[in-house]
């Protein structure tokens, strides 16, 4: 069976940051009391003997089908939905006590001004109604995309032969 | 969570939900994507942002801008309803007044203007958007001015020039069907990303590809070719490809022949630019120049892309743009399909592939019984081939009053930090009797305002764009407007009524102007209620290739001007009728004496993805992507100043300073500085005078001068960042 899934390419990625803003909005981020964001926008620059690139990454909770975050929870907050399988977090059951945050090899838990762990949620709320995910309904490049991640891969792939043919 | 709070929490749309779907248009950015937006309505509330899936130009996408649409629509800064001064001019001290206070203060104080010191004292500007400049134009004509001016004084209107001047009118890059791109100066994953998944699939298939920029860029890494030259360079660099195309025998002979005047003198000019006398100039290698300049002549058909500003925002931008058309002509890629087009716009500056009557709209024909326009005396070119006032001369007209005096200035957005010596220029507006600013926002320039009108956004407005694929959308509102705010052409057709200019066209709105526009095309109002979305056009049809071969170009010789007639008119230095190479005004080898204080080229005018000018700035979502004023440092240049990546460093030269935080980063070459603009705190323009400006164009010459750097301690500086 496919499962579709939040699938970054990076080498379409030109760090416009519209899916940083596109989940603000879903999300009703409150940068300025909070000042955190779910999904992240860095720029990393290489450097070869007489070449300098940049390559841009947007980052946000990879839904890990083992997640460590799950395991060290110990107040039920953290949760899959069976249906998307994303990792989704019950606030309301969150006790801040940072493990998650601990086992995460990603960095990928933040906590607000209440103390309680935020991150994405892969739109979970959207995706059970046949609705994108903002951040993938928005890039403007395809760069990400919520898409089978083994057809996703396949296009990489068919990519990477043409550079070698 | 049962189904119906878990639609809640996605925002689903539906009956159940009572979140609706409307159809709107994003005018953040000005013109040429105007994305389609769709805004989640709920109980009239934006509840969320996304991109109509529908349109042609777009598909469902957006940037970080119009993500933010949110934000900037409901934004805790925007005016509620009609201001009056009562203190000092930037003070900030209003108080509120009812809108028909304010039109009938504002149209009396305009009439008694009029009657004492003419119409031509009053100047009537657009700042951004672009939608409502038609109209504004009309209105100043009707007034009985000339001065309708516009942003566009520093913006887009020197790369038309240098278009006019070689072949008559702008032609644009066909990506669709090329098979070589040249992006000259062009940075899409800042300002056109939209474009990007297009090109991207092309480079797979084989696109090839040249771009020029003195910063390395995402386009730039995926180019065959990139030239990274020293800002202000590019004519240099122009003619050493017309060197090598020539000398090589790649140019078009038959077009040249046929279709062209001053070839001999241009060859000679060429000839004297030999790619190694370019590499030195420009600083890249003679070798990457022939590689360029052959791909690009023998790719059939190549266009080149090029951009509104960065290439003219030089003291010898038109020359050095100039330089880079004569390279279209030569090769043959002139007006056929891949090459570049010479589409005739059909609305907002953007070709629709349909005709209207845009232009007739605006009264243009009515200034040649009018009194010289603000600019003209000193930009003779600007004044024969723009129908705007040359903004950049308003402080020296208002304190000379030559030839005739100024005193008010009328206003649809301004930011008076746009212009070089920012300062000088909002001291020069104070001397007016009257200042009147519509603006979504109070910003730092509104508050110079006598009489403040709250302007809505294009969520809340009815506006007419059109692609020039052949589709076009007369937007809806979708919510109502934001306190009392009106939308910009509600308030010229209200104004006209109260000044007594006796237009009825005007007068009766937008809907009835837009009627009367597209007139030519057959396209009813009643039909595009029915489409909010948007439409194709029925009968657009992209514009014929090679139109020329029909009545010639609209140059004064009919036919490409290597040589051009009207800059032979013009007495001077700077006006060479053939796209002669001239350093910039300042630069390490034109002005080697400053350079020894000031050894480093400073360019402004960068951009940053989110940040469209000073548009998104005061957007949390947006500002928290990149706080503080900064500008990009080689590390080379950094290590010598003593400044390490993310300190606080001073940029000075010698017309001012500012305090920004250094990003050192090897993506700029060794003694470049690129500044991002128009932060209040850091305004990158005031380090330039007023007038270090392009001779024909009256373009400042933002993108090249020269500064020095300075480490600045830590403390105190996080006391500026409220």
């Amino acid at each position: 069976m496919t499962k579709k899934t939040l699938c970054f390419d990076a080498q379409k990625c030109v760090g416009c940051y519209a899916c940083a803003v596109a989940c603000m909005d879903q999300n009703d981020i409150d940068v300025v009391g909070d000042g955190l964001m779910y999904r992240h926008v860095s720029h990393v620059e290489e450097e070869n003997a007489d070449e300098v690139r940049i390559v841009h990454v947007s980052i946000a909770c990879l839904h890990c089908e083992a997640a460590e975050c799950l395991d060290a929870c110990p107040s039920g907050a953290l949760r899959r939905d069976i249906a998307s399988g994303a990792v989704i977090v019950r606030r309301e059951l969150c006790i801040g006590c940072h493990a998650c945050a601990m086992a995460c090899p990603f960095g990928i838990p933040r906590f607000g001004r209440d103390g309680t762990m935020q991150k994405c949620d892969a739109c979970y709320a959207r995706t059970r109604f046949g609705y994108e995910p903002a951040c993938a309904e928005i890039c403007p490049t395809g760069a990400l995309s919520y898409a089978d991640v083994n057809e996703a891969a396949g296009s990489k792939l068919s990519r990477f032969g043409k550079t070698l043919a | 969570m049962n189904d119906l709070e878990l639609k809640m929490k996605g925002k689903v749309p539906g009956p159940d939900t009572g979140i609706e779907i409307r159809k709107s248009v994003c005018a953040i950015c000005d013109p040429g994507t105007q994305c389609g937006l769709d805004l989640y309505v709920k109980d009239g509330k934006i509840v969320k942002v996304a991109g109509t899936k529908e349109a042609p130009h777009s598909h469902g996408t957006l940037c970080s801008k119009g993500a933010a649409m949110r934000q900037y629509v409901y934004s805790p800064d925007r005016i509620m309803t009609p201001l009056r001064r009562v203190g000092e001019r930037g003070s900030g001290e209003f108080e509120p007044i009812s809108w028909d206070e304010a039109l009938d203060e504002i149209a009396s104080r305009l009439n008694a203007i009029k009657e004492e010191f003419g119409p031509e004292s009053v100047m009537f500007f657009s700042g951004y958007a672009k939608w409502a400049r038609a109209y504004l134009m009309r209105f100043a004509l009707d007034f009985g001015s000339p001065n309708y001016m516009t942003e566009s004084s520093t913006c887009a209107t020197a790369m038309v020039m240098a278009q006019q001047l070689t072949y008559g009118a702008p032609a644009a890059a066909d990506l669709k069907n090329t098979s070589c791109i040249v992006y000259w100066s062009h940075n899409p994953s800042a300002t056109k990303g939209l474009n990007l998944a297009g090109i991207n699939k092309k480079i797979e298939s084989g696109l090839k590809m040249i771009v020029v920029d003195p910063r390395v860029t995402d386009i730039a890494q995926r180019a065959d070719v990139f030239l990274q030259i020293r800002p202000g360079t590019d004519g240099a660099l122009a003619l050493a490809f017309g060197n090598v195309i020539i000398e090589e025998g790649l140019y078009d002979k038959g077009f040249v022949e046929n279709w062209s005047v001053g070839f001999e003198e241009y060859r000679q000019v060429t000839a004297d630019m030999t790619p190694e006398k370019a590499a030195g100039i420009c600083g890249v290698s003679a070798a990457d120049i022939r590689a360029a300049a052959r791909m690009y002549a023998e790719a059939k058909p190549a266009c080149i892309h090029f951009s509104a500003a960065p290439v003219v925002h030089h003291t010898n931008g038109v020359q050095n743009y100039r330089a880079v058309f004569c390279l279209i002509a030569l090769t043959g890629n002139l007006d056929i399909a891949g090459g570049n087009r010479m589409n005739p716009p059909s609305l907002v500056h953007m070709p629709g592939g349909f005709p209207t009557r845009e232009r007739e709209f605006t009264g243009a024909q009515r200034l040649s019984d009018m009194p010289e326009r603000v600019g003209s005396k000193r930009f003779p070119v600007w004044a024969r081939l723009c129908n705007e006032a040359q903004a950049c001369d308003v402080p020296r007209q208002i304190r000379t009053g030559d030839p005739y005096p100024l005193k008010a200035f009328f206003a649809l957005g301004l930011n008076y930090r746009m212009w070089p010596g920012s300062q000088d220029f909002i001291d020069a507006l104070c001397e007016l009797d009257v200042i009147v600013d519509a603006d979504l926002i109070l910003t730092d320039s509104a508050k110079y305002a006598d009489i403040v009108l709250p302007a809505c956004s294009s969520a809340e407005r009815r506006e007419i764009r059109c692609w020039p694929m052949g589709y076009v959308q007369f937007s809806q509102p979708a919510i109502e407007p934001v306190g009392e705010s009106k939308s910009d052409v509600q308030i010229l057709s209200e104004l006209s009524k109260r000044l007594g200019l006796g237009d009825d066209l005007l007068e009766a709105g937008i809907e009835a102007c837009v009627e009367w526009m597209l007139e030519p095309c057959g396209l009813t109002v009643e039909e595009l209620n029915k489409h909010p979305e948007g439409m194709w056009v029925p009968d657009a049809k992209p514009p014929a290739e090679r139109k020329y071969l029909n009545g010639g170009f609209r140059t004064p010789s009919g036919k490409v001007e290597f040589v051009s007639t009207l800059l032979a008119e013009v007495e001077g230095e700077g006006f060479e009728p053939v796209p002669s190479y001239r350093e910039p005004v300042l630069s390490p080898a034109s002005s080697p004496d400053l350079a020894d204080e000031y050894p480093l080229v400073l360019g402004l005018g960068a951009r940053l993805p989110m940040y469209q000018h000073s548009r998104t700035f005061r957007l949390p979502w947006t500002r928290s992507l990149s706080y503080d004023p900064h500008a990009d440092v080689n590390p080379e240049d950094a290590r010598q100043a003593g400044i390490e990546d993310g300190s606080w460093m001073r940029i000075s030269t010698p017309h001012g300073e500012v305090t920004v935080r250094a990003h050192v980063t090897r993506l700029v070459r060794v003694g470049d500085v690129h500044m991002y603009h128009d932060w209040p705190q850091a305004n990158a323009n005031d380090l330039l005078s007023g007038d270090y400006l392009d001779p024909i164009s009256g373009f400042p010459g933002y993108r090249s001068s020269l500064c020095k750097i300075e480490p600045v301690p830590a403390e105190g500086k996080e006391a500026d960042n409220d």
